[in-house]
């Protein structure tokens, strides 16, 4: 029998290779597992109504519907759901509008490798995560 | 005997899944990995692998003057460019570079595998567009590819292109000159003879000319619009729980 599952998530890049990439560090952990991936904002905004994850590891820039719309649906409809940001915007400003869209993690691409499974287990827990490349480039509000 | 990929992407986790979709092939290995162009060339000529996947936005060095050095220092390389787009200047640049394969980064899980099998076979691989460009430019020209606009770095030696890179990339001269493992001065007359053969005046001009020709990438916005003012973040939500990271 395998591990207990204690967070599902749902994938959403529009790069197949981007997703498989993101899954190979997520099936480090025991207990995490992938219930569903999506290549655009229509489809994660249709999966997550049906497959009710835990967490949404969103892409920004997607087709037919960019991230930041999909995120600020998700608030509105399925509050419990949490959103963590993978994009390759390693913007300041980015981060500050996905996280004013609802999103409680953001990490660039860059750092995925690297940060993704504790960005999870923080905004799993309703935390927030943030990681830039450059975060010398982070100014004050 | 396996065949032995090297892989060049500045994203990890690009780098991951292409190796995940590799390695269920049988008989394929993933010899090493490189996170910018200049660390594919080294570990090129070092591993000697018998394909080289090369995506074209790195820092340092850019897949296609990481294509041209390698081609430059050994023509059997096989090497296929990973892109974002299949424009026509980026399709033409690559296919000067050397490169025998050309794969949309979109499309990689399912092109690359294709890819790589054609260059076994001592064939060339591309996207149905570039395909199409390719037979337009036959039939028009007789020639491999269309040329209607000339080509658009003629005028820069591959030192210069490093340098013109590096240097919009917001390098100094003597930052370059130690990745380039040159005198510092070397690097000045080099970015002398940039400016001049360009006609630039600025660093700022320099940096609108990499952009437009492809040396380096800008990070564009999303694709579909979104809220244009950003109100900052309330503090009272992330201030007290938030956990930032270090690069």
């Amino acid at each position: 029998m395998g591990p207990t599952v204690t967070t599902r998530i749902l994938l959403v890049d529009d790069h197949p290779i981007v997703r498989e990439g993101l899954k190979t560090v997520l099936l480090r952990r025991p207990g995490w597992e992938v219930v569903g991936e999506a290549s655009n904002g229509a489809e994660a905004l249709e999966k997550a109504g049906t497959l009710v994850p835990d967490v949404m590891v969103l892409d920004v820039t997607m087709p037919k519907m960019n991230g930041l719309e999909v995120c600020r649906l998700i608030r509105q409809k399925m509050p419990a759901m949490e959103v963590l940001f993978v994009t390759q915007h390693d913007s300041p400003q980015m981060m500050r509008e996905a996280l004013s869209a609802g999103a409680k993690g953001y990490v660039v691409k860059s750092n995925a490798a690297r940060d993704l499974l504790e960005a999870i287990e923080l905004v799993s827990q309703h935390r927030v995560f943030t990681s830039l490349a450059r975060p010398d480039s982070v100014t004050p509000d | 005997m396996k065949l032995r990929i090297l892989l060049a992407d500045d994203h990890e986790i690009v780098r991951r899944g292409l190796a995940a979709l590799l390695q269920r092939h049988e008989g394929w290995e993933v010899c090493g990995e490189a996170s910018d162009g200049r660390e594919a060339v080294q570990k090129a000529k070092l591993l000697k692998p018998d394909v080289v996947i090369v995506d074209i936005g790195m820092p340092n060095l850019n897949g296609l003057e990481a294509t041209r050095q390698l081609i430059q220092h050994d023509p059997n390389f096989r090497i296929i460019v990973l892109t974002v787009t299949d424009a026509d200047q980026v399709v033409r640049e690559a296919l000067d570079a050397g490169a025998r394969g050309f794969v949309l980064k979109s499309d990689a899980a399912r092109d690359l595998v294709s890819a790589i099998e054609a260059l076994q076979s001592k064939r060339m691989f591309f996207t149905p567009r570039v395909n199409e460009l390719l037979l337009a430019g036959f039939l028009e020209k007789g020639h491999a590819i269309s040329r209607k606009e000339p080509p658009v770095l003629p005028t820069l030696t591959a030192r210069e292109r490093e340098i013109t890179q590096l240097l919009a990339e917001g390098r100094s001269s003597k930052e370059a000159a130690s990745l380039l493992n040159l005198s510092t001065k070397t690097v000045e007359t080099h970015r002398s003879n940039i400016m001049r053969k360009l006609n630039l005046h600025s660093i700022r001009d320099l940096v609108v000319y990499a952009i437009k020709n492809k040396l380096i990438q800008i990070d564009m916005g999303p694709e579909t619009p979104s809220t244009p003012v950003v109100p900052p973040v309330p503090q009272e939500t992330v201030e007290p729980a938030i956990e930032r990271r270090p690069a």
